[in-house]
């Protein structure tokens, strides 16, 4: 797939979940002692400009009929590897970019409480816009003192710093290639700040990183037309 | 990646669990009343015999020093599906295979208990192992009635038949298809059956399914 102009073979998208403080104060969870890491998988993905598909099953489900949009700033992998230490860390990263963990949040809260899967309810096709493009290191300077920010129909909902992130990016690559071997355009979706809520086919979402710049999605519902 | 004569480019890994009744008895789990499933990622895959790496944070780590062995019957697709009805979902499946879902159970346990993913102990390096070939639809005349078996060190532990799947296969097709777009080479592996213990470095795992045969690989601790 192409970010921008650059082609990239991502085989996993990890992303984490809980990982800015002020989301946590938001939703009252508990500080987590270690990352919390989650899969979506590459039917996830889309780019700039593409629409986001609001499944039917979900809408046509009062049980289901909500989903949440998610900014996060993602990172893209360099190189395989495995326990890399944290002061390495920069070494394996590509650059970084703007990813929408898009999320089935009625559905995901049912799961969640009955003890199931953190999955189906953020693997739907499309639930992974990413992007506007690709940006190195050297580029973005410090990535954790970056505004993020989501707007839907032009108005704000989220509005944070990468600077609240609770477990840092080197301590992140750290600790997930602990467990799993990560490969060349790999994507690691760092957690979204507060001010989670939902979207509904029509809406325009703008999620925005500075330095990176702005990934734009219309929310469509399945079997409409653009 | 080739399993037996055949190149596939899996993009995903959808595992079902409970989906056997004999294993919902044992591990006292809800029936449930639709597909459970979970993913597993590309690191897992591990072919040809290669060993199974045992990792370090676990085995020195007394909280979370327990791997378990899963066998299943697994199916590649064949071609790219969405939103497929059960009754064609034959067409849309390449073969059948052997999929072990290891699991680093107490971690796995753990995790569910607090409401985390099921994600990081099922997916260490080399927990899915996956062969010895894929065997085409045409040569199974029924999947839905194979013995399937694990053995460890030649010791039998999971013994069972596909027949006592909760979902079958044309309907975990059917399902999954409506969540997610499943592309050529993906692999669904559709849970296991009772019987599900414990593995150590040193131990032979043999997982085998009728009409499509037997993997066999090696339990090495990792650095080793």
């Amino acid at each position: 797939m192409r970010i921008g102009y650059k082609e990239v073979n991502p085989t996993k998208i990890l992303c984490l979940g809980v990982n800015y403080t002020d989301h946590i104060e938001e939703t009252k969870l508990e500080v987590p002692k270690e990352p919390l890491i989650f899969p979506k998988m590459l039917n996830c993905l889309i780019t700039d400009g593409q629409p986001i598909i609001y499944p039917k099953l979900l809408y046509n489900n009062p049980k289901y009929n909500r989903i949440d949009y998610e900014v996060e700033l993602a990172f893209l992998i360099k190189e395989r590897c495995k326990n890399v230490e944290a002061k390495n860390a920069f070494n394996y990263i590509m650059g970084y970019t703007v990813f929408n963990d898009i999320t089935a949040r009625k559905m995901q809260t049912k799961d969640i409480t009955s003890n199931k899967p953190w999955f189906r309810s953020k693997s739907f096709d499309t639930f992974g816009p990413i992007g506007p493009r690709i940006v190195t290191d050297s580029e973005i300077g410090d990535p954790h003192n970056l505004k993020i920010e989501l707007r839907v129909n032009g108005e704000i909902r989220q509005s944070s710093n990468t600077k609240y992130l609770l477990f840092k990016i080197p301590e992140i690559l750290e600790y997930i290639t602990r467990f799993f071997t990560m490969e060349i355009g790999d994507i690691v979706a760092t957690g979204t700040p507060s001010g989670i809520g939902p979207v509904n086919p029509g809406d325009i979402i703008e999620a925005t990183i500075e330095k990176i710049g702005t990934l734009t999605n219309r929310v469509i519902l399945e079997g409409g037309t653009e | 990646m080739k399993i037996g004569k055949t190149k596939i480019n899996p993009t995903k890994i959808i595992c079902l669990g409970r989906n056997y009744l004999d294993h919902i008895k044992e591990t006292n789990a809800p029936i449930p009343s639709e597909p459970v499933f979970f993913a597993k990622t590309l690191n897992t895959l591990v072919t040809d015999n290669k060993p199974i790496i045992y990792p370090k944070i676990l085995h020195e780590n007394q909280e979370y020093n327990r791997v378990d062995h899963e066998v299943e019957l697994a199916i590649v697709i064949f071609q790219t599906c969405k939103n497929i009805s059960a009754e064609l979902v034959n067409d849309y499946i390449r073969g059948y295979t052997i999929f072990l879902d290891l699991t680093a159970r107490i971690m796995q346990k753990n995790d569910r208990n607090i409401h985390l993913p099921w994600y990081r102990s099922k997916n260490f390096d080399t927990f899915g192992p996956i062969g010895p070939r894929i065997v085409p639809c045409n040569q199974i005349k029924d999947p839905h009635n194979l013995s399937i078996e694990l053995k460890v060190n030649s010791e039998i532990r999971q013994s069972s038949n596909t027949k006592h799947m909760l979902f079958k296969i044309p309907e975990i097709v059917e399902y999954l298809s409506k969540y997610i777009t499943l592309v050529p080479g993906d692999i669904i592996a559709t849970g296991t059956p009772s019987g599900i213990g414990p593995i150590l470095p040193g131990d032979i795992i043999e997982a085998s399914i009728e009409n499509i045969g037997i993997i066999r690989h090696e339990v090495i601790l990792e650095g080793d």
